[in-house]
C-alpha cells in the first residue's frame, strides 16, 4: 500500500486508451458426506472461490472479495482480505452467491459475479461422494481506462506459486471448442438466411402474380356480367 | 409498541415486584404517562389521515413534527362580524356625465358623503379633432367628399364617440350617398392624418387599411354563408387529408424498417446480392393492383389522386416488409472507463422482447451451444453477431410464413372464383415442415414420450 501515498486516489485521471484484462475462474466444488449429517441436517461440504486464470498474485489490486451466501447461515457477508479467495462450509441446498471483488483503487467499481451453487449432479460417481463435484467458470475483468494507481497495480503482480498453475477445467480446450462451434453455427445460419432470403422474394413475386390473376379473372368476369 | 416496552420494563423500571397495584392500579398510570411523553399529540386542526402519515405506530418518534401548535396546525379562518358595522344611508346625487342635472337616488356609506359620484371616471370623451376653414382648404380637400359631408361626419364622430356602426347607421342618407363603415373610416382617419401632419410635421400617424377591411369582411361573410352541405364536405376533405399524412408517416416508418432490414442482410456475405436485387426491382414493376376506387367520394381531384398514389405505393410497401419490423440486435458499447465482466457483453438488451429471446434460446439449444459461453473477447463478439443472425432468421422465418399464409388464401380465392382450376404455389415455396411432420409424426409413434427430441 506504499504505492497509494505515491499515485494517491486524486493522483491524475484515468489513463485513456489502456484496457488491462485479468482472467479470472469461479466456481465452487462441493462433496457429498454420503449421509445426512444428524446434528444440523446438512449433506454437502461445499468450497466457493475465485481465483486468477493466470498464475499471479491477485490481491495487489484486489482489496477484498465479498461472499454473500444464503439469508441461513450465521453472518452470510464473508469477507476475504487475502488469497486463497475462497471459503468452505457445508449445507444442504443449492442457492446463488453474490461474489464481489472490491479492487485498491476506490474510483474502481466493484464487479459483481452471481455463482449458483452447485451441490448435486446425477453422475454415479459424485452421488457417492467419492469423486467431488466441480461447477466453474472462466470470466475476464475488463479495466477500460484504468487510473493510474490501478494501472499500476495491475501491472506489478507477482506469480503466486512458483510450481504450475492449474484448473479443475481445460478452459483452454473449452474455449476452442466454443469457438468452433460458434463459427460453425454462424455459416449454417448464415446459409439458412441466403435460403430463407430467397424463399421470400419468390414468395412475394408469385403473390404478386396471384393477385394479377384474380384481377384479370375478376375482371373477365365482371365485363361478362356487364355484356 | 407500548405493550412490548411494558413487557419488556424499558419504560417502567420501577414495577420490579409484581405487585397487585402494579398490575391493576400504577400500570395504567404509568401508561398513560408514557402515552404522553412518547406519542406526540396531533396538533388541532391536522386531519386523522395526515397525522397517521407522520406519526406511524411502529415508529414512535416522528421525523419531522411542528412544535409551534399552539394556535393550531392551520390558519386560523378569518373573524367575521368583530368590529363595529359601517352604516349605508339612502343619499341623492348628480352624475357629472350628464347635461341636465337630474337627480337620482342611491345607497351611499355615510363616510363618502359630500364625494364625487364614483363611476363618473368612467365617462370618458374622445377627443376628436377640429379644424378652419383654411386647413379644409389647404389639407383636406379629396374626391368624392364634399365639406358639408366631412363636417356631417364628424358631426357624428363627436356624437357617438367614434362606434362607426353606428354612425353609419345614423348617417344623413338623405343629403348624402349612402356610404360603408369602411368609407366613413377611411375619410376619418385620413381627415385626422392630414390634420396631425399639416399641425406638428410628424409622420406618425394611423393609417386606415380600408381595402384590407373589405377583404376581410367579404372573407367573414364567405365563411359565415356557407351551406351545410359544402360544411360536410370541408369536413370530409380534411379527414381525408389527415388519413393521407397517416398513411405517410407509416409508410416513411415501414421504409425504414425495410432499409434496416436490407442493410443488415447485406452486412452478411452473399454472392448473389446483385441478381437478387435485380429480381426485387423487378417484381415491383410488374406489380399491378386490382381495382380499387372506392374512395370516389373525395371530391377534390387533386387530393383523390394523391390519396391513390399513396394507397399503390402503401401496399406495395407493406407487401414488402410484411411482418418485418428490425433485424439483428443492437448491444450496448462498451466504451466508458471502468471496470467491467466481459460476460456482460454477451448480456441480451431488454429491449429485445421476451418473444424474440426465447426464440434465440431454442435456436441454440437447437445448435446445441452454451447460452453462456466463455467469455473472451472473440468469442463475446462471435456469439453476438451469432444471436443478431438468428434474430434475423427469425423475422425472416416469420415474414415467409406470412407470405405462405397469404399464398393458401390467394389460392383458395382463385379456386372460388375459377371452379376446377388451381394456382400453383412454386414447390420451392411449398413448405418442407410436410416431410418434417410426417416424420414426427412416426416418432411420435415409436417413443409419444419424447418427441421434442427429434429436433
Amino acid at each position: 500500500m506504499a504505492s497509494t501515498n505515491e499515485f494517491g486516489p486524486d493522483s491524475g485521471g484515468r489513463i485513456k486508451g489502456v484496457t488491462i484484462v485479468k482472467p479470472i475462474v469461479y466456481g465452487n466444488v462441493a462433496r457429498y458426506f454420503g449421509k445426512k449429517r444428524e446434528e444440523d441436517g446438512h449433506t454437502h461440504q461445499w468450497t466457493v472461490y475465485v481465483k486468477p486464470y493466470n498464475n499471479e498474485d491477485m490481491s495487489t489490486y484486489v482489496k477484498k472479495v465479498h461472499f454473500k451466501l444464503h439469508e441461513s447461515y450465521n453472518n452470510p457477508n464473508r469477507i476475504m482480505t487475502k488469497p486463497p479467495y475462497e471459503l468452505t462450509e457445508t449445507g444442504w441446498g443449492e442457492f446463488e452467491m453474490v461474489i464481489k471483488i472490491y479492487f485498491h483503487d476506490p474510483n474502481e467499481r466493484p464487479v459483481t459475479v452471481y455463482h449458483i451453487l452447485k451441490l448435486f449432479q446425477s453422475t454415479p460417481e459424485i452421488q457417492l461422494g467419492k469423486k467431488s463435484l466441480v461447477s466453474e467458470f472462466y470470466e475476464e475483468i475488463v479495466f477500460q481506462d484504468p487510473t493510474a494507481l490501478m494501472q499500476h497495480l495491475l501491472s506489478s503482480s507477482r506469480p503466486m506459486t512458483l510450481g504450475a498453475w492449474r484448473h479443475n477445467t481445460d478452459f483452454e480446450a473449452l474455449k476452442e471448442s466454443t469457438m468452433k462451434d460458434i463459427m460453425e453455427a454462424r455459416n449454417k445460419i448464415r446459409l439458412e438466411v441466403i435460403d430463407l432470403k430467397e424463399k421470400l422474394t419468390l414468395a412475394k413475386e408469385t403473390i404478386a402474380k396471384f393477385k394479377e390473376e384474380i384481377a384479370n379473372i375478376s375482371k373477365a368476369g365482371g365485363s361478362l356480367s356487364v355484356a | 409498541m407500548a405493550d412490548v416496552r411494558d413487557i419488556l420494563d424499558i419504560e417502567v423500571p420501577t414495577t420490579t415486584e409484581l405487585t397487585k397495584e402494579s398490575i391493576l392500579g400504577s400500570d395504567k398510570k404509568n401508561r398513560k404517562r408514557y402515552d404522553y411523553n412518547k406519542m406526540p399529540k396531533r396538533p388541532e386542526g391536522m386531519h386523522r389521515e395526515v397525522f397517521a402519515l407522520l406519526c406511524k405506530d411502529n415508529n414512535d418518534v416522528p421525523p419531522l413534527f411542528p412544535t409551534d401548535t399552539a394556535k393550531g396546525y392551520k390558519q386560523v379562518r378569518a373573524k367575521l362580524g368583530m368590529k363595529k358595522v359601517r352604516p349605508w344611508k339612502w343619499a341623492p346625487f348628480t352624475n357629472p356625465a350628464r347635461t341636465d342635472g337630474a337627480i337620482f337616488h342611491h345607497w351611499r356609506r355615510v363616510a363618502d358623503a359630500g364625494k364625487e359620484y364614483p363611476f363618473a371616471k368612467f365617462n370618458k370623451k374622445v377627443p376628436i379633432p377640429t379644424y378652419t376653414n383654411t386647413e379644409y382648404v389647404q389639407h383636406l380637400v379629396a374626391n368624392g367628399w364634399t365639406r358639408a359631408e366631412t363636417d356631417h361626419l364628424f358631426d357624428l364622430c363627436r356624437r357617438f364617440d367614434l362606434r362607426f356602426i353606428i354612425i353609419r347607421d345614423r348617417w344623413d342618407r338623405a343629403k348624402f350617398p349612402a356610404r360603408s363603415v369602411e368609407d366613413l373610416k377611411e375619410r376619418y382617419y385620413q381627415v385626422c392624418a392630414a390634420l396631425i401632419k399639416a399641425k406638428s410635421h410628424t409622420d406618425k400617424v394611423y393609417i386606415f387599411d380600408a381595402e384590407h377591411e373589405k377583404r376581410r369582411k367579404e372573407q367573414l361573410k364567405k365563411l359565415f354563408e356557407r351551406t351545410p352541405e359544402q360544411v360536410e364536405e370541408e369536413q370530409t376533405l380534411l379527414a381525408e387529408l389527415r388519413k393521407i399524412e397517416q398513411r405517410k408517416k407509416e409508410r416513411d416508418r415501414k421504409t425504414q424498417d425495410l432499409q434496416k432490414l436490407i442493410t443488415a442482410a447485406d452486412h452478411q456475405a452473399d454472392p448473389r446480392k446483385s441478381e437478387r436485387k435485380s429480381s426485387k426491382k423487378n417484381s415491383s414493376s410488374s406489380r399491378n393492383r386490382p381495382n380499387k376506387t372506392d374512395t370516389s367520394h373525395v371530391c377534390c381531384k387533386i387530393i383523390f389522386i394523391y390519396a391513390m398514389v399513396l394507397l399503390y405505393q402503401e401496399i406495395y410497401i407493406v407487401l414488402l416488409t410484411q411482418a418485418v419490423e428490425s433485424a439483428g440486435i443492437k448491444f450496448p458499447d462498451f466504451k466508458n472507463s471502468g471496470v467491467t465482466l466481459r460476460s456482460q457483453r454477451i448480456k441480451l438488451p431488454s429491449s429485445l422482447g421476451q418473444k424474440k429471446m426465447k426464440g434465440i434460446e431454442q435456436m441454440l439449444n437447437e445448435l446445441r451451444l452454451e447460452l453462456n459461453p466463455p467469455p473472451t473477447e472473440q468469442i463475446c463478439q462471435q456469439f453476438n453477431e451469432l444471436r443478431s443472425d438468428i434474430v434475423l432468421h427469425y423475422e425472416l422465418r416469420s415474414a415467409l410464413s406470412t407470405c405462405d399464409y397469404e399464398l393458401q388464401s390467394l389460392r383458395h380465392q382463385y379456386e372460388a372464383l375459377v371452379p376446377g382450376k388451381t394456382l400453383t404455389i412454386p414447390p420451392a415455396l411449398l413448405p418442407k415442415t410436410e416431410p418434417e411432420v410426417k416424420q414426427e409424426i412416426i416418432d411420435v409413434v415409436g417413443s409419444p414420450s419424447t418427441p421434442s427430441i427429434t429436433h
